[in-house]
């Protein structure tokens, strides 16, 4: 059997070393301000945030579900979503974090990268 | 099965089908997806530890399928069932080193494996690799609830041991 206290030890060091991990991961600027957004593991759109002058807004549609994005210059966002939990638009706005914004029901992933990819649909 | 096992395990796969409805309706605490309570789990811990794996795991895959079908989020199956499956595995190894009074932290790791296998469903769904990035924040989430949900079983099991035994 194994003691208590040996528990409590592992228990903790899983415990702060989760919290190190996630703390220089999300404070961990994303090194770029292009927003990839990808549909099924694919890249559907790849769009420069500080090339953007105007408000856009894009709307992805599949049998799944439709998921409404908003770019503005600097920052992108989910505005709406058909999904069942809502996750991917209280994330709010994605502005320089390395984490995506996800929509697990549609598939969906928001991520900031520092480079556009070429064979994409730039801009959409 | 006779009548009594199969009433019994019903009417914990009901209960726990009951706590996962209701936890539903709590509003997301942080806007990831994976970071909930997971209460339902204090059932699934309760039977392990009471009835066994065989009774454990009916009602484990009853109430993620039934679940799924009355939330009306059929496409979170995959990943209800791939968490739902390693921290059921995770758990079972567990209780062969595990003293009753230890059984909290059984539903601890249990936790953090359950959003580990919602993380690899995701990722293998998605085919985004980077969706690992949410590994450590989720498995801060998990130690804390799976605190709060094993302190629940714990009691549970100490309480309704003899009830649900005989």
């Amino acid at each position: 059997m194994v003691k208590t206290r040996t528990l409590v030890t592992i228990i903790l060091c899983i415990l702060l070393l989760a919290i190190a991990a996630s703390l220089f991961l999300w404070l961990r600027p994303a090194g770029g301000r292009v927003a990839n957004v990808y549909l099924d593991g694919e890249l559907l759109y790849s769009i420069d945030l500080d090339a953007l002058t105007e408000k856009k807004t894009y709307t992805v549609e599949t049998d799944r579900g439709v998921n409404v994005l908003v770019a503005e210059p600097g920052r992108i966002r989910v505005e709406s979503a058909d999904c069942p939990d809502q996750v991917c638009v209280d994330f709010g706005w994605l502005t320089d974090s390395a984490a995506p914004i996800v929509c697990l029901p549609h598939r969906l992933v928001i991520q900031l990268t520092g480079e556009t990819d070429v064979d994409a649909e730039v801009g959409g | 099965m006779n009548l009594k096992r199969l009433c019994r395990d019903a009417v914990l796969t009901a209960v726990a089908l009951t706590i996962f409805i209701v936890e539903l309706q709590i509003p997301d605490l942080l806007p990831i997806p994976g970071v909930k309570l997971g209460l339902a789990n204090i059932v699934t811990v309760t039977a392990l530890f009471t009835l066994g794996p065989v009774d454990a795991l009916a009602i484990l895959l009853c109430r993620i399928l039934l679940g799924s079908l009355f939330s009306g989020n059929m496409m979170a199956l995959v990943y209800s069932l791939s968490g739902g499956l390693l921290s059921f595995l995770v758990m079972l190894l567990l209780k062969k080193i595990l003293t009753a009074k230890q059984l909290w932290a059984a539903s601890v790791f249990a936790a953090v494996a359950h959003n580990l296998g919602q993380i690899l469903a995701a990722v293998a769904v998605t085919a985004t690799p980077s969706l690992f990035i949410y590994l450590p924040i989720l498995t801060v989430s998990g130690v804390v609830t799976g605190l709060f949900t094993g302190a629940a079983a714990q009691f549970a099991v100490k309480r309704l041991s003899g009830v649900l035994k005989n």
